[in-house]
């Protein structure tokens, strides 16, 4: 005699598994995919590729916010770097100050960040498109302007170096910060398909309708902030750590656009686009040392290829070659299927016999 | 001897070969190599790694050991990130066993922490920052030990020679214009390293003689650093009545303000730093305006501040048909301290290394290079000092330490001239 499958038993996890996840070809390379970041040093504990992988996670954690604030909400943040270089400093701060170890401080820089999101995000209420851009990019500008000002405070020019380290060793480095962006990665990611996520999408889609159905969209685009800056505050204090030294550097214009570069680059509003975009630019960056002069040339001319060929980002590029939507029920099918895995309905049709009159 | 005996005999032959051709030290020479200070740097390493190479290798212990370069670019100026994984891939993949270069200072300061992790020896030779050495190697010697400086002077050494040069011109403009209480603008560029030096200039030129310079202050500019028109401060210096102009300016700033101050003919006489006026493109960036101006560099042509600069000087320009920057004076001297200072540790043991090279004691180039307790380049009298360098006749000439009166000494470098104040200054305010 069977029983019904309980939610959590293992018979459930392989179902699951089997039906869910590996009958479609996105959520089996997504699983892949942290199955390889898990397995990695099994393989290989070479300090530098260790180095670089635990760096593109944390950059693919700070696209990630990116792309949930304006990807989503269609809040476009150009100054990303003031929550990222905030949070890095305060971490780095209060760890000089107090002695508290980065367990601690990098969430209390987070945490400063969360607050920071709103201010930033008050404008927002009242400034929209490229309007609002340009306020979020005042604040990495305002704020290194003010590490210059108390350089006795904030180490100046120099930044502040000796930072405690993340772990004892690059291995404990990388699955700490590993593990902390995948757990992030799934928050913001069940967030981005909650209601939430869907009430984000409608108010970059059209935010006076959304006010007309009694959504309070101050709320919503303040929340927006707040989250993103949280995860932005987050990679920023595990960055700061990781490299022992926060500097004016993490409040670079260049560090406010990479998170861009990486989302456009994997596809937007996906959460997981951002991710993929970092996972492939950032470590295709370091091969290209190999060929010094032509690096940067060599990488514009592979983001300007990819953008033409696939101009809604490598993700939605890919995975709309891979799956295909279900025309009756709209779920998604593998593309060797030829009838939906939940309805039957045949996926291929055939095209209508032209009628002779 | 049978054919297994010879056959042996080749083997251990192949052997000791093999052995032989192992005897590499790897150095790792970093900076923005897009950019003239990183080429720089890679250029003077270049020369030395030649010349060391040459004459037979380093000598460590009863091996010879040939210098191998390899360049690794850093791309600090855009980020500091990429600058620290490229030091992290220089020395696990790479295998470099030294470290040679760096010149922003943020950048340098996450690369010499990558450093420190590994226990590499670090000689920085382009940035200048105090605190990448100040308050690193004498609190946490054990960690830092490794990090060394060899080029430039610390930014607050910097700042002393440029006080010194605008001492001159302040003393020029007194003696050959008879203005007992010369006026003095300040022009710095609004940066975080230029503050301190506008505070304590502002404090010594007013103080009087013989602490300060008895001279008066008329005011303080800040044009952004990458200002391209610096007409209205000029004027306003202009209406103020000076006669010497202080600069402070890294940044791009330099080269508008060298060509604003020779079309408006300014009477004032520029000196202090200027960035842009140590590069031997500084008359044709500013159409020809820029000549007289006044700042601190490393190196001119002619002078020789020790008996290896011009031969330095003439080998670089002879090969890589440019003047060299003090990047590459820096780098070369650093090829050749560490070569010493491995030959005199005896062995590449790292912590026998650093004690060697706390040693040092190095007439390069740019003077005489002894580290002090924090491993940073001495300055001052019978060290290295920097030269005062002006643009007269269409090249830069050398005007100071000219009969610099210091310590009971006296310190003069051959083929150091007068210092010439332009020629519309002299004419609007001899009395």
């Amino acid at each position: 005699m069977t029983g019904p499958l309980r939610v959590w038993s293992l018979p459930w996890a392989l179902l699951y598994l089997r039906h869910e996840v590996l009958a479609l070809p996105g959520r089996t390379l997504a699983l892949l995919f942290v199955l390889f970041l898990l397995l990695f040093p099994l393989f290989s504990q070479d300090p530098y590729w260790l180095r670089i992988l635990t760096l593109t996670a944390i950059f693919a954690l700070y696209a990630a916010s990116w792309d949930l604030l304006s990807g989503y909400t269609g809040q476009v943040s150009l100054g990303h770097a003031f929550f990222f270089g905030l949070s890095g400093y305060t971490s780095a701060i209060l760890g000089r100050e107090t002695g508290l170890s980065p367990a601690l401080t990098i969430p209390l820089g987070a945490l400063l960040a969360t607050l920071a999101g709103v201010l930033v995000g008050l404008p927002s209420l009242r400034v929209r498109g490229p309007y609002l851009s340009l306020v979020t990019l005042a604040f990495p500008i305002i704020a290194t302007g003010l590490i210059f000002l108390f350089p006795r405070f904030t180490g100046g020019e120099l930044g502040l170096s000796g930072l405690p380290r993340l772990g004892q060793s690059r291995l404990e480095e990388y699955y700490l910060v590993v593990v902390i962006f995948l757990i992030s990665l799934l928050i913001l990611w069940k967030l981005a398909s909650s209601r939430i996520g869907l009430l984000f999408h409608a108010v970059r889609e059209d935010e006076a309708a959304v006010r007309m159905v009694g959504v309070n969209t101050v709320r919503l685009k303040l929340l927006a902030f707040a989250v993103s800056a949280l995860f932005a505050g987050i990679a920023g204090g595990l960055h700061a750590h990781y490299l022992r030294v926060a500097g004016p550097d993490s409040l670079s214009l260049f560090n406010s656009i990479q998170p861009v570069i990486w989302s456009v680059f994997g596809g937007i509003a996906t959460i997981y686009g951002p991710v993929a975009g970092t996972f492939l630019l950032f470590p295709i960056l370091e091969i290209l040392r190999v060929t010094e002069e032509l690096r940067m040339l060599a990488f514009a001319l592979l983001i300007l290829l990819v953008m033409r060929f696939l101009p809604q980002g490598v993700v939605r590029g890919v995975l709309d070659r891979l799956e295909e939507v279900c025309p009756r029920c709209k779920v998604r099918n593998a593309f060797t299927r030829r009838h939906c895995r939940a309805c039957g309905v045949e996926l291929h049709l055939p095209a209508a016999k032209e009628v002779k009159p | 001897m049978g054919r297994i005996g010879t056959a042996v005999l080749w083997a251990v032959a192949l052997l000791l070969g093999s052995g032989v051709s192992a005897q590499t030290l790897r150095i790792g020479v970093v900076g923005p190599m897009a950019f003239v200070q990183g080429e720089h740097t890679w250029y003077g390493a270049t020369l030395a790694a030649e010349e060391i190479n040459r004459a037979g290798g380093v000598q460590i212990g009863n091996q010879r050991y040939r210098i191998e370069l390899i360049r690794v670019d850093t791309n600090e100026m855009t980020s500091v990130t990429d600058a620290a994984t490229a030091v992290e891939r220089a020395i696990t993949a790479q295998r470099v066993d030294f470290l040679v270069g760096g010149f922003r200072s943020e950048a340098v300061l996450a690369m010499t922490e990558v450093a420190a992790d590994y226990r590499k020896i670090f000689i920085i030779t382009g940035a200048a920052l105090d605190g990448l050495l100040a308050g690193r190697v004498d609190r946490n010697y054990e960690r830092f030990k490794y990090l060394f400086r060899v080029s430039p002077n610390k930014s607050s050494d910097l700042a002393r020679t440029s006080l010194l040069l605008a001492g001159e011109v302040i003393q020029a403009v007194r003696q050959q214009l008879g203005i007992p209480r010369p006026r003095v603008a300040i022009l710095a560029e609004r940066a975080a390293w230029a503050d301190p030096l506008v505070e304590t200039a502002g404090r010594l030129f007013a103080a009087p003689p013989p602490q300060g310079y008895g001279a008066e202050v008329v005011g303080t500019w800040r044009p952004s650093a990458t200002a391209t028109d610096v007409t209205p401060e000029l004027t306003a210096i202009q209406r103020a009545g000076a006669q010497v102009i202080f600069t402070v300016l890294s940044g791009p700033v330099g080269v508008p303000f060298g060509r604003d101050w020779g079309r408006l003919r300014i009477p004032a006489a520029p000196v202090g730093i200027n960035v842009e006026a140590q590069q031997e493109t500084w008359l044709r960036a500013t159409d020809n305006l820029g000549t007289y101006v006044a700042t601190l560099n490393s190196l001119a042509p002619g002078v020789a501040i020790t008996p290896r600069t011009i031969p330095f000087i003439s080998t670089f320009q002879a090969r890589f048909r440019q003047f060299p920057i003090y990047t590459a004076s820096g780098a070369y001297g650093a090829i050749h301290i560490l070569a010493e200072a491995l030959t005199r540790a005896g062995t590449t043991n790292v912590d026998a290394v650093v004690r060697a090279l706390e040693a040092t004691d190095y007439t390069g180039p740019t003077g005489r290079i002894v580290f002090d307790r924090t491993h940073d380049v001495t300055w001052g009298p019978g060290y290295t000092t920097g030269l005062g360098v002006q643009w007269v006749g269409g090249r830069m000439q050398a005007f100071w330490p000219r009969n610099w009166q210091v310590e009971g000494r006296v310190v003069s470098y051959a083929g150091v001239r007068p210092y010439q104040l332009p020629p519309w200054v002299v004419e609007a305010w001899r009395r």
